[in-house]
Parts: C-alpha cells; structure tokens; sequence
C-alpha cells in the first residue's frame, strides 16, 4: 500500500481545487460541515463526525429544477447544470454507504433521477476512515464498519506521519495523479466495534404495526423535522412552482420531511398520517420495513446524528431493541 | 424530594385526579428526557434533578383534546420549573388550557445545566419559585439572578451592518427543521405561516431569506409571550443563539409596558390588550 504525508496531502488537494469544486469538512462556528473549499488550510481533519452528513451535495436542501424566462421573443426554459466535476473529500463510511442507498432509488430505479444522477456522476468519493465509533454510532449493526472503504474511490486512514492510501475504483485512480506518495508497509488500525444492535427482518416488522409501544414512545415527539433533516438517508422532497421578483418562474425542489404535520395531506384535505404517532412510526417503518420491501438496503447507515440531535432523546438504536423485545 | 414528588403523582393517578403526569425520566446516554406516566405502578421511573432542562408546558397540547371519542379531554398533571410556569401562564391567559383539567407540581429550582454546563440564562434568572402551581416543592433557593439584558446590550451596541452581519451568518445555518418551534409551549397554531398554502406567505426554498423571515416571523410572534425557557436554542440543531432574538423583544415589552410574559396569573398579556387612550412612546 501507499501512504502520503498530511503536508502533500493539502497540496494535492489545493491542486484539485484549481479545476474541481473541493468539498470537504469545514468548522462553522461550533459545528463541522461538509463546505465548498478554497484553500486546503480551511480543511477540519480532526473530526468524529460532521454535523450535517454530506447527502446535501447529492439530493440539495434547495435547487431549482427548471426556470422559465420571459424574453423578446417568448419565453426560453435553462435547466441549470453543474457547471464543474466536484470531489467531496473526508467522507466518512457511513455517509458514503448512504449514497449507496439513495442509488437505489434514484439510479437504480426506473425513472433515474437525472438531477441525482448527475450530481453522482461528476462526483469523486475520497474517504476518511473513522479513528474511533462516536458514542452514538452503531454502523457495525447495519452490516458496515468505521473503516470501510466499499462505497469510496479513494479510502484514506490515518496512519503514523501521514495517510494511507487505497485506491478503490478506477475513478479514483484517475482523480490521484500527482500525489506524491511511499510505499507504506504497516497495517492499518483496527476500530474496535461495538456490540451489534438486534434489526428485525422487514418482513417481521408488520406485525408490530398496532402496537402501543409507537404511542408512548410518541408521546415526547416534538414533530419537528430534525432526524429527517440530519438524516444522510431521508430523501423526501416537494416540488413548487414560483415566481421571481423579475416575473420569470422558478421550479423549486426542496427538502420535505415525514414528519412534519400537513406532509401526507392531499386534495380535500384528508390526511392518512394526521396524528404524531403515525409520523413517527412511519419514519422508522420507512427505514427497516418499507425501503428494504421495496428497494433493497436498508435506509440507515447507523451515523447516530438523530440520536446526538433529537431534543427529546428519541433513540433509533433503543427502538430498534424495543420493536425486537416487542 | 423524588420520594415526595413520585408519591404525589402515584397519589392523583391513583385517585383519578389525573390520567396522565408529565414529568422527566431517564433517558439514554446519560440524558434525561420527557416522561408520560399513566399508570401509579409507574412513578418510579420519574426523575428530578438539574439535568430536567425541558419545558413540559409544549405536551400540554397534545391533551387538550378526549384520548377517545366521547371522552372528556383528560386531566393532566405536570411538573414545572419557575420559567415553564411562566409559559404555562401565557398558555392560560390565551385559553390553551383550562386550569382544571391541570394538577401542577411546582418545583423550585437553582438553574439546570445542559452537558453540566450552567446555563447563562438560569444565572439571570430572578424567579426561582414557580408562579402559578398547585402544590410546590423543593428549598428556597439561596442565590437569586438579576435580568440585565447584558447580551442583548451587547447586540444593541453593534452597528446596523455589523448586526445584519451577525444575523446572517447565524441564520444561515439554519435547516429549517422547525424543532424550535416545535419545542416552543407559545408556538402551537394550527397552521404556522411558515406552512400556510394558501397565501403561501414562505417559499419552500431553504434560502437565506425564507430562514430569516421564519426567524424574524416568529420572534414578532413571540412578543410578550416568550418566557425565555431557552426551549427553542436547546432543541436546535445548528446551535443558532435564538434566545438572543427573543430577548431583544422582550427587553422592549418590558420597557414599553411594564410587562414579563407570563408574569402573573391577573394581568393580561399587553398585545392581547386594547386602550383607546393608549399612547405608546415610540
């Protein structure tokens, strides 16, 4: 294997910034997220986990789909496009394996999603294996680990002096060119894991449908969107038109959440889902239950942000071993 | 005083008095989270300590209406700390809840901490023991805050553009995830203007400008009803200081009318009130 020092790393990556949008972990005043990069010095290398995962550069907390513009000669539709071919750098594995879920729907699926498409394709992975799981991280339970490097281009581990480097795909072997690196002959450090949380089968998950564990655990849901939003696996979107102070028409795209109060309401104003119960039980049946039936993998990747986050302390992992003991 | 306050809610679930108490148990990882007690073999699971940062005032929604149909709403019992019972004033004098249908433990209290730290708010804090209760519990506490308005003081200093500055930067954060609102007992309209579809008052996009109208949107709304229980910036996500922002409104409720949110039972709230002789010193 090879390894490259923390300096030629930098410069590697200040080398990709001239032709690529470099995406990676910057601090925001307490809190680390995944930001467009200037210089390789605004770059966090020391991190448990970013605050926001990095799914906001594939599935956009806003874009606009389309504008209709009004010119002299009728109206022009632009389908706004990304402009460069982007790397987003320090992913962790559970927010890569999460891309890997929402391919699943979005590029596995027909109809692919063109705009998810899109933005996966001119997209280069490169991976920072996890130190240490973070109190809240159960990725071991969902079958991956902090240092996996199966859904990356290039895998980087920290490593005595430096990193070391695994090339993964051919994608990231183009993306390494110049970097300057040794051959390294360690082995790389293992992450301890840590004891496996009991995931009901989908199939086993209907028959606890009724049960009066959902409301109670109800109970002290605020029915904010939260979870869904830091969520690197909770896709759901609404589209609207608008217009813009220049009367030209914007279709927008933006983040919508299970959980919200309105989300499931359709014409007539009937609404399947209207109590706080039934939201929060969707979101886990989405997740173990209806995205496995209809998709495949399971829609968590055991990040842990819900449960750092949830002002409540709605713990998926303690409902996972709820509905289990159920 | 736990003994106490699990023998006094074993005692109305017992009696029927209450269906459901609202207090604070164990949660995971050391944390401490809401508790819904229905059942008197169940108090034990309460809890009480300075870990119980939640302002419980919010469930007290979510029991106004029967839990069947053809029932009566239920009757609640719940435990407040001096800020929730200000909340829960506000929630009375707006007719959210009718004051029989509560049986409210008061606690004293000498600040809570998040992650052990203090809170700064709790150490400007003037009221240590609730205002409006049933029966209150707990010592006279020793050390009693002074509101002095000092960071919003320090935000007034800034100019126009420095504030504009600090404003965007901090709302720009912000995910639009509502748990602020959410957490907040004084948020509970039916349909938020953030929401509303017809006018569609805010866009969907998570834009700077539809975060800062929410934020701003929602202060107004707050006027003289926030009771500065710092349930909003505790549930953020982003850790966006929005207490600051509602401080800011209440220092100028305090100066035009004399008036706390939630102050007392007696007076009614300034905003809800109309003086043909009013003039205000703008």
């Amino acid at each position: 294997m090879n390894a490259t020092t923390r300096e030629s790393l930098l410069a590697w990556l200040d080398g990709l910034s001239k032709s690529m949008t470099l995406i990676a972990p910057q601090a925001v005043e307490e809190q680390i997220c995944y930001r467009p990069i200037a210089e390789s010095s605004e770059i966090v290398l020391d991190f448990g986990r970013t605050d926001l995962p990095a799914k906001e550069y594939f599935l956009p907390s806003t874009h606009v789909l389309f504008s209709i513009e009004r010119g002299d000669k009728g109206v022009s539709i632009e389908e706004p496009s990304l402009e460069r071919e982007r790397v987003v750098f320090g992913l962790r594995p559970c927010d890569a394996r999460a891309l890997r879920v929402l391919d699943a729907l979005f590029l596995e699926e027909e109809p692919v999603d063109p705009y998810y498409a899109e933005r996966r394709e001119k997209t280069t992975l490169i991976g920072l294996a996890c130190r240490e799981m973070s109190p809240e991280c159960f990725c071991t339970s969902l079958g991956l680990a902090p240092d996996d490097a199966s859904d990356v281009d290039l895998m980087l581990t920290e490593v005595d002096g430096g990193y070391a480097v695994q090339v993964v795909t051919e994608k990231g072997r183009v993306l390494l060119g110049d970097l300057i690196m040794e051959e390294w002959e360690g082995t790389l450090p293992q992450v301890t894991g840590r004891e496996e949380l009991p995931i009901l089968e989908a199939e086993a998950w209907p028959q606890h449908f009724n049960h009066a564990y959902w409301a109670h655990l109800a109970d002290r849901c605020l029915s904010c969107r939260l979870c869904t939003y830091l969520c690197p696996t909770c896709r759901c979107f609404d589209v609207r038109d608008y217009e813009t102070p220049n009367r030209d028409i914007e279709r927008v795209c933006a983040w919508d959440s299970c959980l919200a109060e309105g989300y499931r309401r359709i014409a007539g104003g009937h609404d399947p889902r209207p109590t706080k119960m039934e939201r929060l039980r969707n979101r886990f049946y989405c997740k173990f239950c209806y995205y496995p039936k209809d998709f495949g993998p399971i829609a968590c990747v055991g990040c842990g942000r819900c449960i750092a986050k949830c002002p409540v302390n709605v713990d998926i992992a303690e409902v996972l071993e709820s509905v289990a003991a159920l | 005083m736990i003994a106490e306050i699990r023998a006094k809610a074993r005692e109305l679930l017992e009696n029927g008095q209450v269906r459901c108490f609202i207090g604070y148990e164990e949660g995971t990882r050391g944390r401490v989270r809401p508790a819904f007690v229905y059942e008197p073999q169940d108090v034990d699971r309460l809890i009480w300590d300075e870990r119980c940062t939640h302002n419980l005032a919010v469930y007290l929604h979510q029991f106004q209406h029967p839990l069947k149909r053809g029932e009566e709403p239920p009757r609640v019992g719940i435990l407040v700390k001096p800020c929730d019972s200000r909340s829960l004033n506000v929630l009375l004098h707006e007719k959210q809840i009718e004051r029989e249908r509560l049986y409210v433990i008061g606690l004293t209290c000498n600040g809570v901490r998040v992650n052990g730290q203090p809170q700064e708010r709790c150490q400007r804090c003037s009221e240590r023991v609730p205002l409006v209760y049933n029966l209150v519990m707990g010592d006279v506490p020793k050390t009693i805050g002074r509101e002095d308005y000092a960071d919003v003081a320090r935000l007034e200093r800034m100019s126009p553009a420095e504030r504009l500055a600090f404003w965007t930067q901090e709302f720009d954060r912000c995910i639009r995830c509502y748990a602020c609102r959410q957490a907040c007992p004084a948020c509970y309209c039916f349909e938020c203007v953030a929401e509303q579809l017809d006018p569609p008052w805010m866009g969907i996009a998570m834009d700077l400008s539809q975060k800062q109208f929410f934020h701003v949107m929602r202060a107004y709304h707050l006027a003289g009803r926030c009771s500065g229980c710092g349930a909003c910036e505790e549930a953020c996500p982003m850790e966006i200081p929005l207490s600051l922002l509602n401080r800011k409104i209440a220092k100028e409720v305090e100066a035009l009318f004399e008036y706390r949110a939630g102050q007392d039972v007696e007076t009614p709230p300034p905003l809800a009130t109309f003086k043909k002789e009013e003039e205000l010193p703008l």
